[in-house]
């Protein structure tokens, strides 16, 4: 049973109006929640169809604190899920929308396209557009490359893309219209190129989302708010529906997400938010701030509280992270000093006698790296440390955190060499891409059904239960690579005049394999003839032949779902494309994306043993044993100093211009009719950016509960050491230097 | 008793003393019958009708008029067995059937009257399918030049369908076509951009209409119009009606629109004899224009009121569960709280869908195996039944050993396997469409074609032998071996297809494509050693396809003279691959003898009319129960007759409609159940999304009142 310490229970005692919280990492702000929902819900007499709405940032965490919710609120004999919703800003604003479709100007039956199909039509297009202007580019590639064929066609279709994305975004984000883009551009003074050509491609991305009746990500949110404002009875519903609203991850919430959150607690309602500022990590390019909590949280009308203390990591790595705040408010760089990008409160030990105490402290096992590695001597060393570390800590958790996905794939490979044992948590879990592994394998072969090698596949995939059997593994592969060999294909699946199988018995006389074959022969002869249904329904069969595990047949679920959603777009997609779709996601070359990506939340105390490889958002609420923080360099940590690098700020475009956030600025200045300055954007976007990823830094150190590595590399050649790495590394070894100092002399 | 009260009795069982009643009334005089569902009025209309022929009423004189042609089929059944033939038969007629006869009867009489250019012409009647097509081609430009409808998403076929329904209420209701656009902006318009909307959803049904009138083109709603306002106001079919039919049945009265009571109205006004059949709870087709309480108007015109009211189905459980669902939601029903609705409700929640699909495949199994409920007695109803859930289920239950048969009211005609192999050898005997089929398709068209034909050597077929859009002929494969591996019986059957289709394509005759599909199914597809042989459904799904594809070609034929002209049978396999053509293909599902359980969408239950034991409704959670279809052009209630004029229609009128229409589904559900009703629960949906319907909150809502009262439920 959750038992609140005081700072918790001060957040407990909230019955209602307007409470911000600010949280430290690991102070069990999510069950605090949690325990707040369910208190509420047994205090509160809800009317029929009344709810307490918990809003969270991803899927995965409204997953995962339904499970908690609920897990406090059993009895009554009622089915799960009364009294209480768990959404994302997308699944509220899905939910917002779907209850008056019509009134946002779409049909029963729209579709939201995901992340992918987005950007298959921004790409169509970005190339219709710029086959139409070819000339486009000598605006704004540097000289060198003018000239050159490639940056003319592929790398500026790119950085188009890109830039036309983020403009889109916030185009709508700030409710504008392609029109509305439009009129702006014609009453403005002066010439805004990037703006016009984004303007035209919103124009073309639009049309193409209107001729499928459908709807992107940031449509659903922008009509979502579009109809609380226009349409007050449905508000009023809405208000009397949702009766108090809590707030997880509050510090990465949009304007657009505070607007809608607003208008649905309306003055005088009901309404926690509780967060951390200092882990924002989602700001660029958005109209996200940690500085609108900040300042709720200030605010009259609201009940401030801190949720300040926290057990999850030993002394010294919490004191590590605070100096990092305190280094941040003096930071050497004015402007991102004036920023704050991290703020008070320290992070505090648990109280005596809480039932989570920090680990015990161990000074030694926070090490910072001075030295220069290069990636691949870095990649190793951790690589070695981590076999050693895990050989002597079998019950231990460990993760090495990147910044980067492809930089997590190329460290997997050295584990993968070394034989350390590891899980991976990048652009989807190592189960998820099992079941669509599995699953594209069979959809392979069905696209090439007179592979022998294919079939041999599938064979494996058939006998993927009992892959962690010793003995059946070799008698598998046995098996495989006989069928690998077979000649004719057809003759073992769909015998006419030879049968292989019984053949094979009267040469070997093998009962066993025999009845174990025709089984098999007789599942894929099931899956040949089905090849033709709808690809979901083909999904789903064979799905149902080959999971047995209820998560596993849930992601097939979703699989499912995905297929046929692209089927709907492609109708010329058949199981070859299917297949090449699913073998990409199974090999970590695209996101699985969607509102129907339920991932579950990553558990590391499910893989004791093992090492952990995530990027550094996707470790945000999680904790290991012992964290390797990695690439600590000036590319992936930048300062805004002279000699950083920004991926924004692409080596072909002139004068170091980062298209997207001059686009942005264009868009700004059209809004408010300003004047806008070449240049002046891009230069803010570094402080931005650095101030984001020293809060990813923040992130990173905090996930560790006993022991923290921090090691950087030299990128290409020529990254240098992240100068909060240095600062850290030079705070550390004066506070090593003063305890060596104290203690007692022999 | 008479011996036409056995006939009857044998009809449609044995009626009780109050259905005798009402059967054996007075050759003369108009009753109104009206009661709940399950209380046996159906059985009085069939054993009526029996009745009337028993007395010596000539059948021809006898109309039996209903809101859709499948609930005529009690009636139909009840007939067979009559077979003392005397004047003809009875007529069973919709009020679509019914004015298309007699707009073509007297067309060349109303025509000029009604505004057509052509009216020494023959008229063009336009099916579903055919209306959108022809306003795809009279409006599209229009939509492209003028950018109309740019605030909405809605892929065009959708759009499209919804001028049309927009058409359709106006002609039902009976206003004129010119008002659409204003009677939805006034209760529906929030902004300016909505507005315009309505504006340019207005401009296209005129100029559909004017394009119409132009063209001889008739859509449902013009042929309505024609008539009632010149067919029947000229009072010629009026005299013709009402000299032929004396004896009048109308059964599901709340289940039609409008048009249909005025036309029965007339009629009562001179029939000598009339039994008008209403069910209180039901008026399910709202969304399509009925209105149940125009239907309660044809009341004043008759000489006697009767009620059925005493179900003969449901247990006292179930009736509790069902009043007390509906009392939840504010229907005036009196909760039975003496009753406990705990046996009546069975229930288990799941996480996920396949885990709740496969609970439900569990119980069942259970009822059929170990309880020996007849499959025929189990129903499996949600509120859509999409392929996904439709397949688990079946699957599901076929691993059980467990027959069923399942129903969509509409399923698109190209996704079936039957139709997609005829429309991929149309393209390939076509070469000049510019539309050759993609490898897999032709794959998948060899598998089906060919009787045997397996995937592997489909594959290899066209892997080595479908070259430059050609079939080539099985002995331009390059070795023997390879021969071999396919087996020359299957290479002897592929070069009679792809030997058909060469002459086909070298012969000096192009077909029009529905003779096209025809000649090939019957000179090579049906015949002994293809895929179509001896195979019922796809000889359905082929006759569909050309009925649908005729269609298209007189339609078009018959615009030659008018328009310019285009390669028909291109276009219409283009208009297949957009989804305009052969979409959603509508039949009529008449009931038939099938036996299994039944897997269908809640309200195709309820129009089948009949009760079962076990009932398992799926997706509680989803708002599909109780919403209403959401179509951002056009508007059920607000074109409807009784909403008033200028009103606003409001969050407070969309509430109270989803909790009457789902208070209705529920008693209406409940009281064609027998024994216990099983609830499938999933917390996230078939897309992943959590689920939180207004069915869950009843249901929950129940739980609790009764866990409170210390119900045990």
């Amino acid at each position: 049973m959750f038992k609140p310490r005081p700072k918790q229970a001060e957040v407990l005692a909230y019955r209602r109006g307007y409470m911000g919280v600010a949280a430290v990492p690991g102070s069990g702000k999510t069950a605090t929640l949690s325990y707040l929902a369910a208190q509420l819900l047994a205090e509160t007499e809800l009317a029929e169809g009344q709810e307490i709405l918990i809003v969270t940032l991803v899927n995965s965490a409204a997953t995962n604190f339904a499970r908690q919710v609920s897990e406090y609120v059993k009895g009554d004999g009622l089915l799960p899920g009364y009294g209480y919703r768990v959404r994302t800003l997308h699944g509220l604003a899905n939910d917002i929308v779907r209850g008056m479709p019509s009134a946002a100007g779409l049909d029963e039956q729209f579709t939201v396209v995901d992340e992918r199909e987005s950007n298959a039509i921004l790409g169509d297009a970005v190339e219709a557009w710029a086959r139409r202007y070819p000339e486009a580019p000598d605006a704004y590639l540097a000289p060198e490359y003018v000239e050159k064929g490639r940056y003319r066609t592929q790398k500026w279709a790119e950085i188009l893309t890109e830039t036309a994305r983020n403009f889109i975004k916030q185009a709508k984000d700030n409710l504008l219209t392609p029109l509305d883009v439009g009129s702006m551009i014609e009453a403005y003074p002066g010439d805004l190129l990037l703006a016009e050509i984004c303007a035209d491609i919103y124009r073309d991305y639009d049309r193409a989302l209107d001729y499928r009746g459908a709807v992107d990500f940031q449509d659903l949110i922008r009509l979502a708010l579009k109809l609380l404002r226009d349409e007050p009875a449905y508000l009023a519903s809405l208000r009397r529906k949702w009766v108090a609203i809590l707030e997880d991850e509050a510090q990465d919430s949009s304007r657009l997400q505070e607007d809608i959150l607003r208008a649905l607690a309306g003055e005088g309602g009901n309404w926690v938010r509780v967060g951390d500022p200092n882990q924002a990590i989602y700001e660029t390019f958005t109209t996200a701030d940690p500085k609108y909590l900040r300042e709720f949280i200030a605010s009259d009308e609201v009940d401030g509280r801190e949720l300040p203390n926290s057990g999850r990591s030993t002394r010294s790595i919490q004191k590590l992270a605070n100096h990092l705040i305190d280094w941040s408010l003096a930071h050497p760089h004015q402007t991102i000093r004036e920023r704050a990008p991290l703020s008070k409160p320290h992070i505090l030990p648990t109280p005596r006698g809480d039932p989570q105490p920090n680990p015990a402290d161990d000074p030694d096992a926070v090490v910072l790296f001075a030295e220069a590695y290069s990636a691949t001597k870095e990649a190793l060393m951790v690589t070695e440390s981590c076999r050693r570390w895990l050989a002597a800590n079998p019950e231990g958790t460990a993760a090495i955190l990147v910044a980067r996905n492809s930089r997590g794939s190329e460290i997997v490979k050295f584990l993968r060499q070394s034989g350390v044992p590891y899980v991976e948590n990048l652009n989807s879990t190592s189960s998820t891409r099992a079941v669509v592994g599995a699953l594209s394998r069979v959809l392979g072969y069905l696209a090439d059904p007179k592979s022998a090698g294919k079939l041999a596949e599938v064979y494996r995939v058939w006998r993927r239960d009992e892959r962690d059997e010793p003995l059946a593994v070799a008698e598998i592969k046995a098996v495989a690579d006989t069928l690998r060999r077979i000649g004719k294909v057809e003759d073992l699946v769909a015998p006419r005049l030879d049968d292989w199988l019984e053949d094979m018995l009267a040469e070997e006389d093998d009962a066993q394999q025999y009845g174990d074959l025709r089984d098999f022969r007789q599942r894929v002869g099931a899956w040949l003839r089905a090849a033709e249904m709808p690809i979901d329904q083909l999904i789903l069969t064979i799905a149902g032949d080959i999971f047995r595990d209820v998560g596993e047949i849930a992601t097939a679920h979703m699989v499912a779902l995905y297929l046929a959603r692209l089927a709907q777009t492609h109708p010329l997609m058949r199981p070859p494309e299917f297949a090449a779709e699913l073998f990409d996601i199974a090999g970590n070359r695209r996101r699985f994306t969607g509102l129907g990506d339920d991932e579950g939340q990553f558990d590391p105390d499910a893989h004791k043993g093992k090492v952990t490889v995530t990027t550094l958002h996707k470790a945000k609420g999680l904790e290991w044993d012992r964290v390797y923080l990695t690439s600590v360099n000036n590319y992936d940590f930048p300062s805004a100093e002279a000699n950083d690098s920004f991926i924004g700020e692409k080596w072909f475009i002139r004068d170091d211009l980062n298209l997207s956030a001059e686009a942005l600025a264009q868009l700004a200045a059209l809004q408010t009719g300003s004047a806008y300055q070449e240049g002046a954007a891009s230069l803010h976007a570094r402080i931005d950016y650095a101030a984001e990823r020293l809060r990813l830094l923040y992130v990173g150190i905090t996930r560790a509960r006993k022991a923290l590595t921090i090691t950087w590399n030299t990128g290409r050649g020529a990254a240098t050491e992240a100068t909060p790495l240095i600062a850290l590394r030079a705070f550390w070894e004066n506070e090593r230097e003063k305890a060596r100092a104290r203690e007692p002399q022999p | 008793m008479t011996g036409w009260h056995t006939l009857a009795d044998q009809a449609s069982g044995p009626l009780t003393a109050a259905q005798w009643k009402l059967v054996s009334a007075p050759l003369q005089g108009k009753i109104w019958l009206e009661g709940v569902a399950g209380g046996g009025k159906t059985s009085v209309g069939a054993a009526r009708v029996l009745h009337l022929l028993g007395r010596g009423v000539p059948a021809e004189s006898i109309l039996i008029f209903v809101p859709q042609r499948s609930l005529a089929q009690p009636y139909i059944t009840a007939l067979r067995g009559w077979t003392a033939h005397r004047g003809g038969q009875v007529s069973v007629q919709t009020i679509g059937s019914l004015s298309l006869q007699m707009v073509e009867t007297f067309w060349f009489l109303v025509a000029g009257d009604a505004g057509f250019k052509h009216p020494q012409d023959l008229p063009n009647f336009l099916s579903l399918e055919l209306a959108q097509y022809f306003m795809t081609r009279a409006i599209e430009p229009l939509v492209d030049q003028r950018d109309y409808f740019n605030s909405v998403r809605v892929d065009r076929p959708r759009l499209y369908s919804q001028i049309v329904d927009n058409m359709n209420k106006a002609a039902i209701v009976g206003f004129p076509i010119s008002e659409i656009g204003a009677r939805l902006k006034s209760a529906l318009a929030s902004g300016v951009e909505q507005a315009h909307i309505f504006d340019d959803a207005q401009t296209c049904a005129v100029a559909f209409r004017k394009y119409c009138l132009a063209h001889n083109l008739l859509d449902f709603s013009l042929q309505l119009e024609v008539f009632r306002d010149y067919v029947w106001a000229a009072g010629l079919a009026r005299a013709y009606l009402r000299g032929r039919f004396k004896h009048l049945i109308v059964d599901g009265a709340e289940e039609d629109n409008p048009a249909s009571h005025f036309f029965v109205n007339e009629l009562l006004q001179s029939c000598e004899s009339a039994l008008i059949i209403y069910d209180r709870d039901a008026g399910f087709r709202r969304f399509l224009g009925a209105d149940p309480d125009s239907a309660r108007s044809l009341r004043d015109n008759c000489d006697l009121e009767a009620t059925l009211d005493e179900t003969f189905v449901m247990e006292e459980a179930v009736a509790a569960l069902g009043a007390g669902l509906g009392a939840q939601l504010g229907l005036p029903v009196k909760a039975e709280r003496d009753a406990d609705p705990a046996p009546a409700l069975i229930t288990e929640a799941h996480r996920y869908h396949p885990a709740m699909v496969d609970w439900v495949a569990r119980q069942v199994d259970i009822l059929v195996h170990e309880r020996d409920v007849s499959p025929n007695d189990i129903v499996i109803v949600a509120p859509f039944m999409s392929d996904a859930l439709r397949f688990g289920l079946a699957d599901g239950l076929a691993q059980r050993g467990i027959p069923l048969r399942s129903h969509r009211p509409s399923r698109a005609l190209r996704d079936e396997p039957a139709a997609r192999t005829l429309l991929t050898l149309a393209r390939l005997a076509h070469p000049h469409w510019n539309m050759p089929p993609t490898n897999f398709d032709i794959v998948f068209a060899l598998m089906a074609a060919i009787k045997d034909l397996d995937l592997v050597r489909a594959k290899l077929l066209t892997e080595m032998l479908y070259q430059d859009c050609r079939l080539l002929p099985f002995a331009k494969v390059r070795s023997t071996a390879m021969q071999e591996r396919v087996t020359f019986d299957l290479g002897e059957r592929y070069d009679r297809l792809a030997a058909w289709i060469d002459r086909y394509i070298d012969g000096d005759r192009v077909d029009a494509i529905d003779i096209f599909f025809r000649r090939l199914y019957d000179a090579l597809l049906a015949r002994a050693g293809f895929g179509f042989h001896d195979d019922v459904d796809a000889g359905n799904t082929a006759q569909n396809l050309v009925d649908s594809a005729r269609g298209f070609r007189w339609s078009l034929d018959f615009m030659s003279r008018y328009d310019e002209q285009i390669d028909l049978s291109q276009d219409y396999v283009k208009m297949v691959d957009r989804g305009v053509i052969a979409n959603f293909y509508l039949r009529d599902w008449i009931a038939d003898a099938e036996e299994g359980l039944l897997i269908a969408p809640a309200y195709t239950f309820l129009l089948n009319n009949r009760a079962v034991d076990y009932q398992f409704w799926l997706n509680i959670g989803s708002d599909g129960w109780s919403r209403r279809l959401f179509q951002p052009l056009t508007h059920p209630y607000v074109l409807s007759r009784g909403w008033p004029p200028g009103a606003l229609w409001t969050e407070e009128d969309e509430r109270n409609l989803s909790r009457e229409t789902l208070g209705r589904l529920l008693l209406a559900l409940t009281r064609r159940c027998r024994k216990a009703i099983y609830l499938g629960y999933s917390e996230l949906s078939e897309s992943g999304f959590e689920q939180r319907g207004l069915l869950l909150e009843a249901i929950q809502s129940l739980l609790r009142r009764y866990a409170r009262d210390g119900q045990n439920v």
